[in-house]
Order: structure tokens, then C-alpha cells, then sequence
């Protein structure tokens, strides 16, 4: 009796040992950012979509350029309003390393948002984007969102919302490593 | 079979039973961010009762409320970009719905487009169906189920276009001009004889 009680003892802690070891080693957390809280110094989750054109982007690409990644939609008119920043910001610090990069919300396809890309003039690729590459930086659940990664590939900061013009610039000044990121925005983080 | 060896099956019972219990737990997929329930910008207020005599037809108003410092495109925005708002109902058989009704939009100024007007929803507002009956139709009561589609902003940014459920009771009567049936005067039982 002793030995069988023995038995199922050793049995069950053994198996229980591995379950548990195996909840708490495989569960870790993907590489996606965190829905909440502060990215700066987490490095951005790679991605991998596709332009307007087709041509496949990957983040892994831009390494050693700072990137502002911005979420946004046709259907949006905040985020209307910064497009004309970044094409103009672009033009300005795009000698320097800045390379700005659209992910387009929009469930339209790519042609809505072509057709409004050559409208607002856009020089800057524009990406399709997808509810997983929206899980992976976080959920993006408002519109515009905008990362701003340094040349290290690492998050700088994140804002939500319109922000000014100055704070964009800003923000792109510290991803290109020539400043500080302004997070006095109530939607910076 | 030796003890120890008869112990076994119990034994592998007792740890089916506690790995089940934990893989529960593990096999629960990681919630991705992008389904966190989002807060209710929009809601639907209880419609009443809406009585339509069969072959007949009557108007419902479905009452809908925005959260303070939102607002949602109308349903004729003033750009093809825009999503509009959507009432969608799906009548249940003998009934139909026509002639939905929204109200005009308010042409406003937000701070993100100082120099564009946005025909918008803001506070309360109603849309209005005409709901009519097949004159087939058995009395009773019905369920329309449908949607509200829309897309809200606030004054810095926007959140994809969503849907809140909407439905309402119907309860039919006999057809109009339907004759009732006169039922002969009460008479003082009489015994055959």
C-alpha cells in the first residue's frame, strides 16, 4: 500500500513539475509592445508588409536610419492633418537619416489609399497594414498613432493623437539623436 | 499484477486529471491587445414596444446617445473618405423596413481641421424606420435585430469604425378592417327535452 501511495506520489509531482516548468518557460510574452506603458529603450518589434506597389518592407531594413512609424487612416482627418508635416520633414531631415514610413489602417485596399497617397503627394512609403501588425506595436486602437525609433532600432517614444508640429519635429530630432523627445503631450508616452 | 503495478492506471489518471487543469490554463491564447473591449462611444437606448396591425405599417425611433467629447461622422459625410453612420436592421419573416430616416448632421470646425467642416453627430440623436407588416402576418411578437455602424473621433484622434447591437419588439394585431367575429349573446341554459 506504502509503495503504491509512493508511486502515484512520485508520478504526479514529476509530471505537475513539468507542466508547471513548461507553463512559465514557453508563456513568455511575444515581441510585441506592450499595450500600455512606456516603449522608450524597448527595441520595435520587426514587421514585414507590404507597399502600395507590393514590394515587401521590413523594418529589419531601415536599421541605422531613424524611423517615425506612423499609424494612420484615409478615414482619419487628424492624421490628414500631419501628412503634410511629414512630407515637408521628410524633405528636411531625410539627408540626416530620418526615414518616415505610413501603415495605412484602412480595411479598403491598396488602391483607396494609393488614390489618396498621389492626392496628398506623399514621398514617403506608405505600408498596408493589418490588425497584426497593429497587435505587435501595441493595438494601435486610435488614429494617428506614431512611434519614433533611433538609428539603434530602439523605441524613442510613442504618441497618440495630434501632437503640434514642434512636437513632432522634436520627437524626430531625438530619434536622429540631435535631442531630447518632447513628452509633454497628453497622448506621449 | 503486482500492487505497484495496479497503482499505475490510477496514477496516470490522477495526472491526466492535473494536466488538464494546468494545459487549461496554458492553451488560453495570450489576448492580443487589438481585442481589449473598447470603451462605448456610442449608446443604444431601449426602443419601445412598437405595435403594427398586420398589412399595416408604423414608424420606430431608435434613440442613440455619444459619450461627452466624442462625435461621430453622420450618415452624409462631407467626404467620400469619411465612414458614415449606418443604421442596418434585418426584419424577421412578414416583416420589412423601409425609409430609414437620419437627421441632418451639424457642419462643425474641430481643432485637428480648423479650416475643414465636418457634417457630424454629437449628444443624442435618433434614426427612423418604417417597419411594415405582411398582411399574413400571425399576430404575435417579433425581434428586429440590427446595427449601428460608426466611426468616432475626439478632438486629437479617431478610433477604427465600430458597431453597437440595436433591436426592438414589434407586436402585431389582427389585420385592419378584420370583422370580429360576434359571438352569439349569452343565453340562459336551456334543458332539451
Amino acid at each position: 500500500m506504502n509503495r503504491n501511495v509512493v508511486v502515484i506520489v512520485v508520478v504526479i509531482l514529476v509530471v505537475t513539475g513539468m507542466l508547471v516548468a513548461g507553463k512559465f518557460l514557453v508563456r513568455q510574452p511575444g515581441p510585441g509592445v506592450a499595450a500600455l506603458g512606456n516603449v522608450k529603450g524597448q527595441p520595435a518589434p520587426d514587421f514585414e508588409l507590404q507597399d502600395l506597389d507590393g514590394r515587401t518592407v521590413r523594418l529589419a531594413d531601415l536599421r541605422g536610419k531613424a524611423v517615425l512609424l506612423n499609424f494612420w487612416a484615409t478615414w482619419c482627418p487628424p492624421c490628414k492633418v500631419e501628412i503634410p508635416w511629414f512630407i515637408d520633414l521628410q524633405k528636411q531631415y531625410g539627408a540626416q537619416g530620418l526615414q518616415i514610413v505610413g501603415v495605412s489602417m484602412d480595411d479598403a485596399g491598396p488602391d483607396k489609399v494609393s488614390k489618396f497617397a498621389q492626392q496628398m503627394g506623399i514621398n514617403y512609403p506608405v505600408l498596408m497594414g493589418n490588425d497584426k501588425m497593429a497587435d505587435l506595436y501595441g493595438g494601435v486602437q486610435a488614429l494617428p498613432t506614431t512611434f519614433y525609433i533611433g538609428r539603434d532600432g530602439k523605441f524613442v517614444s510613442r504618441v497618440y493623437g495630434l501632437v503640434s508640429h514642434g512636437e513632432v519635429e522634436s520627437n524626430i530630432r531625438a530619434a536622429l539623436g540631435q535631442g531630447r523627445a518632447m513628452t509633454a503631450s497628453a497622448g506621449g508616452k | 499484477m503486482t500492487p505497484s503495478l495496479r497503482a499505475i492506471p490510477v496514477a496516470l489518471a490522477l495526472v491526466t486529471l492535473a494536466a488538464l487543469a494546468l494545459t487549461q490554463d496554458i492553451d488560453k491564447p495570450l489576448t492580443p491587445a487589438s481585442a481589449t473591449p473598447q470603451p462605448a462611444r456610442v449608446m443604444v437606448a431601449p426602443v419601445p414596444l412598437l405595435p403594427v396591425r398586420a398589412g399595416r405599417s408604423a414608424r420606430v425611433e431608435m434613440a442613440f446617445r455619444i459619450a461627452p467629447g466624442f462625435h461621430i461622422n453622420s450618415n452624409q459625410p462631407n467626404s467620400d473618405l469619411l465612414v458614415p453612420t449606418v443604421v442596418k436592421l434585418n426584419p424577421p419573416t412578414n416583416l420589412s423596413i423601409a425609409k430609414l430616416t437620419y437627421p441632418t448632421g451639424q457642419d462643425l470646425n474641430f481643432p485637428f481641421a480648423p479650416h475643414e467642416k465636418l457634417n457630424v453627430y454629437t449628444g443624442d440623436f435618433s434614426v427612423g424606420a418604417l417597419v411594415s407588416a405582411a398582411r399574413t402576418t400571425p399576430p404575435g411578437r417579433y425581434r428586429v435585430h440590427g446595427t449601428l455602424k460608426y466611426q468616432a473621433c475626439d478632438n486629437k484622434a479617431c478610433y477604427p469604425p465600430s458597431q453597437v447591437p440595436v433591436a426592438f419588439d414589434v407586436k402585431i394585431g389582427k389585420p385592419a378592417g378584420t370583422q370580429r367575429i360576434r359571438r352569439n349573446p349569452a343565453q340562459s341554459p336551456h334543458v332539451h327535452q
